[in-house]
């Protein structure tokens, strides 16, 4: 094989290393393009907000178009309560968004492939949603582990499997990200070697092949962005409004 | 989807070696996970920050005052079609009672006409009737006057006819007499 489809998650210093006591903080292309992401998404809201006109440009078109998909999406699962929280949740759609979607392009690098940034994102999120509930509820926040309408005989089995499914949440929730991403980029590394390594002759099929797989992959960009914020409202949607 | 990721660890287990973080996942390799995780959350809370404190209230105004504008074009246009609606009313009443009136006017005007031609007829009636009975007494003298004009003729008629046939004159007053009485008897059916 040409090359190694795992090569493109390679993480390598740019710049000066930069040290604190014994932790490493250096600029890695993985920070560049955490800031080519959150430069796109200031850009693109710059541009989509500069203009008040009333028959909106494509880009404010765009912009107000996400603003109301973001705004509907929570109101739609977590309700009104869950307000406060929504340049939160559109901050992280956009930023998981653009991450994907600058991913696609070739020779770029994909922040979320990486488990630790997808994790550390959903521990925030657990953290932060698990504080939002004892903050909002008390100790009645415990509640949410013994499910209303259960035979008291299941219900220590219950309140065992309501534990660990909540404790697993952010390790679904990152690894369904991370997977993903991974899983769609080394399948397009892959069969852009078969391209390579078939030659003329018999290179197309995995060329349409992988045409097809990039297509894919923008919808999958799209989409887990999309998981990733619904998830997270509604966790969130769990903290605010206790057994609706 | 759900293929895609056993078949991606298949494919990196036959190739590499999977979990030497160096040869085969770099995910793995911790090395760099401070400096990933510091610089997430340092350009995160950025993003987040700016986000919230400038981009989205710009976008938030900006549909609201859409919507406000909107809402204040609609409620302009209810009113002005409102105003059409009555001024369209207005001028259908209006349009009904200049018909009425049309309508009046011409009865009043035919009642006028009528009544006029009407006065002008029996006008012209008594005037024909006067014209008719002075006509009737013109004739009616006149069919006197011819008569004793007849009879004087009868008379000068039959004297001269007796002096012819007889050659002697008689007496004007005895044939006067005569004529008169065939006049009384005969006149009538020929005048």
């Amino acid at each position: 094989m040409a090359a190694n489809p795992m090569h493109q998650f390679q993480v390598y210093r740019l710049g000066p290393e930069i040290k604190l006591g014994n932790v490493d903080l250096s600029f890695t292309n993985a920070s560049l393009f955490m800031l080519i992401s959150a430069l796109s998404i200031c850009i693109f809201l710059y541009f989509g907000s500069k203009q008040k006109s009333i028959i909106p440009g494509r880009l404010q078109l765009i912009a107000e178009l996400f603003y109301n998909f973001i705004a509907k999406m929570i109101n739609d699962t977590a309700g009104s309560k869950a307000k406060p929280y929504f340049p939160f949740i559109f901050t992280l759609f956009m930023f998981v968004l653009l991450c994907n979607m600058i991913g696609m392009l070739p020779y770029s690098f994909t922040v979320t492939s990486h488990i630790i940034v997808t994790l550390v994102m959903a521990l925030f999120i657990f953290i932060a949603v698990t504080i939002i509930g004892f903050f909002k509820h008390g100790l009645k926040y415990l509640s949410i582990f013994v499910p209303k309408g259960v035979p008291v005989v299941l219900l220590p089995l219950i309140t065992v499997i309501e534990i660990i499914s909540y404790l697993s949440r952010p390790v679904s929730l990152s690894v369904r990200l991370f997977a993903n991403m991974m899983a769609g980029h080394t399948m397009l590394k892959v069969f852009g070697s078969f391209v390579i390594s078939l030659g003329l002759l018999g290179g197309w099929l995995p060329l349409s092949f992988s045409v097809a797989l990039t297509g894919l992959e923008i919808l999958v960009a799209f989409l887990q962005a999309y998981v990733f914020a619904i998830l997270t409202c509604i966790y969130l949607n769990d903290a605010l409004n206790l057994h609706h | 989807m759900k293929l895609k990721i056993p078949f991606v660890i298949f494919i990196l287990w036959t190739e590499t070696n999977l979990f030497a973080a160096e040869a085969g996942m770099p995910q793995l390799d911790s090395k760099y996970w401070y400096s990933q995780s510091f610089w997430l959350i340092l350009i995160f809370l950025v993003l987040y920050l700016s986000l919230s404190k400038f981009f989205i209230p710009k976008i938030k105004d900006n549909l609201d005052d859409r919507e406000k504008k909107i809402n204040e074009n609609l409620d302009e246009a209810k009113k002005f079609s409102e105003l059409a609606e009555r001024k369209n009313l207005d001028y259908e009443n209006e349009i009904t009672n200049a018909k009425k009136e049309v309508i009046k006017i011409i009865n009043d005007s035919k009642k006028q006409l009528d009544k006029s031609i009407n006065q002008k007829k029996e006008q012209f009636e008594k005037e024909l009737e006067k014209e008719i009975k002075k006509a009737e007494k013109e004739i009616f003298e006149l069919k006197n006057n011819s008569s004793d004009s007849i009879k004087t003729i009868a008379e000068e008629i039959s004297s001269k006819v007796i002096q012819d046939i007889t050659g002697e004159k008689l007496n004007s007053s005895s044939i006067k007499a005569s004529v008169t009485e065939i006049a009384k008897n005969k006149v009538g059916k020929y005048l």
